[in-house]
């Protein structure tokens, strides 16, 4: 299992187009992937994008981002870079 | 965010009648603005629709939350409709779309009021029984009853 935390940058936070871009990227890799935000115990699995959406990511939040799997390494390093791109808003 | 604090009774349409996402985002603005919500109806639908082509706002389920921030809305605002025939919303789930929650926000306050509100509906549309409960709900007290939260 790989783990990483990273934390949102852009302005409006993980509003719906963020959250459609990660779901989709997420769901190019095959890992199990879950996701929390810091300090909560609520963990949703990003490859849907309702459960992104109730995580309410605003900016400046932290994120954890797991993966199990084949690709586990590729998937978390790629989420996120995704976040630390500020999804290019 | 209390939801019913920005949806009313007047601006819930439970058997709505539209042949495309734009007539369904039409009618729906169309009641924000009825009730003053929206105080540019046209401009409103614009950024609504403008939203939309970036990438759709159907969110799978059968659901959709159109959204949009807009020199045409005068205060935050939400309206929910159910659709008589379901609408194609070219959705992530690629199924058409039952029903839809309209969120306007005025441009000066789009930081995260929006995201509030997207948050709030998210939390509770991923539960089966909340969907089910819009479904089956046939008068705009029920749905202000289920969205009490």
């Amino acid at each position: 299992m790989v783990t990483q935390t990273s934390i949102i940058q852009n302005e409006q936070g993980f509003h719906m187009r963020p959250a459609q871009l990660f779901t989709e990227l997420a769901n190019t890799f095959e890992s199990e992937i879950t996701m929390t935000a810091t300090g909560e115990d609520d963990e949703i699995n990003p490859k849907s994008i309702l459960g992104l959406m109730a995580l309410g990511l605003e900016k400046g939040a932290s994120v954890t981002i797991s993966a199990e799997g084949p690709d586990e390494a590729e998937a978390v390093a790629a989420l996120a870079a995704l976040i630390a791109s500020g999804f290019g808003e | 965010m209390i939801i019913t604090e920005i949806l009313t009774k007047e601006t819930i349409h439970l058997h709505l009648s539209a042949d495309s996402k734009t007539a369904a985002i039409e009618q729906m603005a169309t009641l924000l603005s009825e009730q003053g919500f929206v105080s540019d109806a046209q401009q409103f639908v614009s950024d609504v629709l403008k939203r939309e082509e970036s990438s759709s706002t159907g969110i799978g389920f059968g659901v959709a939350i159109p959204h949009g921030k807009s020199a045409g809305v005068a205060k935050p605002a939400l309206a929910f409709a159910k659709f008589e025939q379901p609408v194609e919303w070219k959705s992530i789930d690629e199924k058409p779309v039952s029903m839809a929650f309209l969120i306007g926000v005025p441009l000066e306050q789009a930081g995260q009021e929006h995201l509030k509100i997207l948050t709030t509906l998210a939390r509770k549309i991923i539960h089966e029984s909340f969907r089910d409960q819009l479904l089956q709900a046939t008068t705009p007290e029920e749905i202000l009853q289920t969205l009490q939260f």
